[in-house]
């Protein structure tokens, strides 16, 4: 008989924690080096003014304004960019930079701004409200995504849903404005139809992929696909010859009784369009209904241990069918709002991957519905800095500032979410007993 | 309450899974339901659960007929179902996991009560004595806890009437022993609790009546008082079994494997294996013994050049094996039962003939040159299915289409196929029935006798008091004591696995 005498571990802590400390080395060096270079930028251009303004009215032109130089801009941003490293050095491997991150995204983000305006005056509550209304069908497409996957459904079909709604709202809301001239009845006829054919699509979505077993990435595929086929051919063939088709009606901004006349957060936050606020009470209750109530908890154990739910006599399928026609209908919503909101008509393909940047936000936002819209934020405020950017006429190609939005998505779900967990079940078809 | 089914038959295609089964079980009683795999117990279970219908036959609940259509009408019945597999959703806290389908809510938009809910679980949790902290995530909690919280999910639902599937198969012995106190308490309550299982110690120790189930059938029934393992064990597979398959004394010879001061890291890189030393010598049989996780399936992993290893020394008879291929070390004649047939011994959807020479197919008289000698191959395949008598149709037939014993059976041909010095034989026996266990053994002291070297890791601590000359007990990635055949008893060896020094409690 012999018993082998326990060693002392031959080698230190674990190989996982030492790649962890390298990484976080270089990552408190990267951000040091930043800073220097932030340093750096700065000694060439205090010369340059940096002047933003904010409209202090809705109505009027009264503008405030914030006047410094570019080279102060930079100088803040190397030291925050600095500071982030010497902590991370510091600290080491426990230290949670991620969140320090968009932290420094502010800074850097209005010195760049400042530094493409290059001496120019910027109005940034265009920009910022601007990021609000391009955030919207961002948003919705995320919650749509969110239920989908929450339940445990992939739904990459977000995009199709969005551009047949788009087409079908602006069909619809034509026809009922030419007969009846009446503007509100003419949008919430086309916004419910949007919504209805969302719907569908996601009940045709559901049945292929729970029905049919479809693979759940090739049926949203699918549907893709068949929106553009279908919509391009109704632009083509249909509206192109029948103009009144193609003339729905108009939502515009809607002014807050009372909180559109605070100075500077008036204009810029509650002269939006009802969409907005919309789609803010959506995060909302989603919220609430997802983290808080019977169904929520349903529809998050079905995403995430379908079995489990089924044994307690949960009726899976059905919740997945259910939340696929919400998510549709919200999307249909989203889809309605490109038209009717922004482009005044149907064109074609005009949602020019918005639905794949909602799935980013959905990821960036960790399926929660508050962090998808804080995602989708950041998404709209690149879009809209493209815009006044390229109106403002600032030196860069625009095609280069046309791609700011898809690259900002790229850096950010790469870099800055790093592992999120998703629902654990999304995209497994269940079998039910 | 009282449970009783009469004639219960369900048909699937092709197979008759429950042939007009009756059974019944009275209130506050423990009913030990022993079969093999394939014997009906899980069909029956699920009929039970309401997740299947019979197709004829009643189920009678306190002598009132019912009729479970599905899960809701079960557990509405008063049946509660402890799975196999727990049904558990990972990310949700205790309160969630066990609220979920009967959620107590208010206000309109249906909110989830919380807090009655976690009331509710503390009061069952400190009546029944089951010690589940309600705010942990399931995830977080280690299997021993998971199945209390799965009984807990049955009492949450007012269960009167407890089914347990295989309970114990994740559980180490002290877990187990815990968890048999708790069968014990909920029947001195008053419920009625019906236990699952294939391991014969476990209804012995635990029921106070067992029926035997056997293709579909009740083969009958017992009194644990009075029964044996081996009328128990013959009654299961319905000839007489060796429950311990006779072998002479080990005539040890020269060292075969020699391990020296191993380290392996596991797929995370985290340590794995700290540090074993071992002898393994001609003509014994060393058993490991281990709760599954603790470093058994990378040690196996690291002797067969299947993981790279962090440093120390193997040698398998002489050679230095450190940085070998899988292949260098197939080829000094090692065989190697890999612990998941399924993932690594075998290719599901090839034919037997193909499975059986997948570690030769390379080299005469299979391949000439590179082009098979389908002949030779169709010769040697039929002769592996005559000899290790593995029930298959042909040799052409998929793998995938055999039963679990027979599949295990191919495994264990094509690796004995060759001449071998030593065999590393990971879980040979799992999800096995009886018979299959008892031919695998037999085959694997041939080769002892034969004069190979075995290493046999095992969370059966049967399997390794009933095979192992030498048992080493592997925890926490160390070999924490070796006890020759004979002083090891279930006890010092549970103690062991448990993590105890080596010394304490165990007979030195």
């Amino acid at each position: 008989m012999s018993a082998a005498v326990a060693s002392p571990l031959p080698h230190g802590e674990g190989l996982a924690a030492r790649r962890a400390l390298r990484d976080a080395r270089i990552r408190g060096a990267t951000f040091l080096a930043l800073g220097v270079a932030s340093f750096y930028f700065a000694s060439s251009s205090f010369q340059t003014p940096a002047i933003f303004g904010f409209r202090i009215y809705t109505t009027g032109r009264e503008t405030f304004e914030v006047a410094t130089s570019v080279g102060l801009l930079w100088m803040i941003a190397g030291l925050a960019a600095a500071l982030v490293g010497a902590l991370q050095l510091w600290r080491g491997a426990t230290f949670r930079w991620r969140p320090w991150l968009l932290v420094l995204l502010a800074p850097y983000v209005t010195v760049i701004l400042g530094a493409l305006l290059n001496g120019t005056t910027a109005n940034l509550t265009r920009v910022l409200s601007g990021s609000f209304e391009l955030a919207t069908p961002l948003t919705l497409g995320a919650l749509a995504g969110i239920l989908s996957e929450r339940s445990g459904m992939f739904n990459i079909a977000l995009e199709g849903k969005m551009l047949i709604g788009a087409c079908v709202s602006v069909v619809v809301g034509s026809v009922v404005l030419g007969a009846t001239g009446n503007m509100f009845a003419a949008t919430v006829a086309g916004v419910s139809a949007a919504m209805i054919a969302g719907g569908l699509l996601g009940l045709l979505l559901a049945w292929l992929g729970i029905r049919h077993r479809v693979d759940q990435i090739i049926a949203g595929t699918v549907i893709n696909i068949g929106a553009v086929g279908i919509t391009n051919f109704l632009f083509l063939r249909v509206l192109g010859s029948s103009p009144e088709l193609n003339t729905p009606p108009n939502v515009s901004a809607m002014q807050l009784p009372f909180l559109s006349e605070i100075p500077v957060l008036g204009p810029l936050l509650f002269s939006l369009r009802p969409y907005v606020y919309l789609s803010i009470i959506l995060v909302l209750v989603l919220t609430y209904l997802i983290y808080r109530t019977r169904w929520g908890l349903r529809l998050r154990a079905s995403g995430e241990k379908p079995a489990a739910a089924g044994t307690v006599g949960i009726n899976v399928l059905q919740i997945r069918y259910r939340a696929l026609l919400f998510a549709g209908l919200i999307c249909g919503l989203a889809g309605s709002y490109l038209p009717l909101a922004t482009a005044g008509s149907f064109q074609m393909q005009m949602t020019a991957g918005k639905g794949f940047i909602a799935l980013a936000a959905m990821i960036f936002g960790a399926w929660h519905p508050i962090g998808a819209f804080a995602a989708a934020l950041v998404f709209g405020f690149a879009d809209s800095a493209q815009a006044l950017l390229s109106i403002l006429g600032a030196q860069v190609p625009p095609q280069l500032l046309n791609s700011v939005p898809y690259v900002v998505t790229i850096v950010v779900v790469a870099g800055v979410v790093g592992r999120v967990r998703g629902p654990a079940s999304a995209g497994q078809p269940y079998e039910q007993g | 309450m009282r449970l009783e089914l009469r004639e219960i038959t369900k048909r699937f295609p092709g197979v008759l899974a429950n042939d007009r089964i009756s059974i019944s079980v009275d209130k506050g009683q423990v009913l030990g339901l022993l079969g093999e795999n394939g014997a009906g117990k899980t069909t029956l279970m699920n009929i039970l659960s309401g997740l299947y219908k019979p197709d004829s036959g009643e189920i009678l609940v306190d002598d009132q007929p019912r009729v479970f259509s599905d899960p809701h009408a079960a557990i509405a019945a008063g049946v509660g179902m402890v799975h196999q597999h727990f049904m558990l959703v990972p990310v949700f806290d205790v309160v969630e996991a066990v609220a979920l389908g009967a959620e107590t809510v208010r206000g309109p938009l249906h909110t989830f009560d919380r807090a009655a809910a976690r009331r509710r679980i503390v009061e069952l949790s400190e009546r029944y004595k089951l010690n589940v902290n309600p705010d942990l995530k399931i995830e977080t909690l280690p299997v021993g806890v998971r199945q209390r919280v799965e009984i807990l999910k049955a009492l949450y639902r007012q269960s009167d009437i407890l089914v347990l599937d295989e309970p114990s198969a994740v559980l180490t012995p002290s877990e187990t022993e815990e968890l048999f106190g708790i069968i014990r308490s909920l029947a001195a309550s008053g419920t009625t609790v019906i236990f699952i299982t294939h391991k014969l110690n476990e209804v012995i120790e635990v029921a106070d009546k067992i029926v035997v189930l056997r293709r579909g059938r009740v083969a009958g029934t017992a009194d644990p008082k009075t029964a044996t393992r081996q009328e128990l064990a013959n009654l299961m597979v319905g000839r007489d079994v060796e429950l311990i398959v006779p072998k002479g004394p080990a005539k040890p010879g020269d060292v075969v494997l020699n391990i020296k001061d191993l380290v392996v890291r596991d797929d995370r890189l985290e340590l794995a294996v700290k540090s074993v030393d071992l002898d393994v010598r001609a003509g014994e049989i060393l058993a490991i013994a281990g709760v599954q996780g603790n470093g058994q399936t990378e040690l196996v992993e690291a002797i067969t050049g299947l993981r790279t290893i962090d440093s120390g020394e193997i040698t398998i008879g002489g050679r230095h094996v450190e940085k070998a291929t899988p292949r260098q070390v197939s080829d000094l004649g090692v065989a190697h039962i890999p612990e998941d047939r399924g993932r690594d011994g075998l290719i599901a959807f090839m034919s037997v003939a193909e499975n059986y020479i997948l570690d030769t197919y390379h080299r005469q008289p299979y391949s000439r040159r590179g082009v098979f000698d389908l002949k030779a191959v169709d010769e040697r395949a039929t002769q592996g299915v005559r000899d290790f008598d593995i029930r298959t149709p042909s040799i052409r037939t998929l793998v995938t289409a055999l039963s679990g014993g027979n599949q295990q059976k191919v495994v264990v041909a094509r690796e004995f196929s060759v001449p071998v010095q030593l065999v590393i034989a990971a879980q040979p026996t799992r999800g096995l029935d009886v018979g299959s266990i008892e031919y695998i053994h037999r085959r694997i002291v041939e080769q002892r006798d034969a004069g190979a070297a075995i290493v046999i890791v095992s969370t059966e601590l049967d399997e390794v008091l009933a095979v192992g000359d030498r048992i080493a007990v592997m925890f926490d990635g160390r070999i924490v004591g070796i006890l020759s055949g004979d002083d090891a008893t279930l006890e010092n060896l549970g103690l062991l696995m448990g993590g105890a020094k080596f010394g304490e409690g165990t007979a030195a």
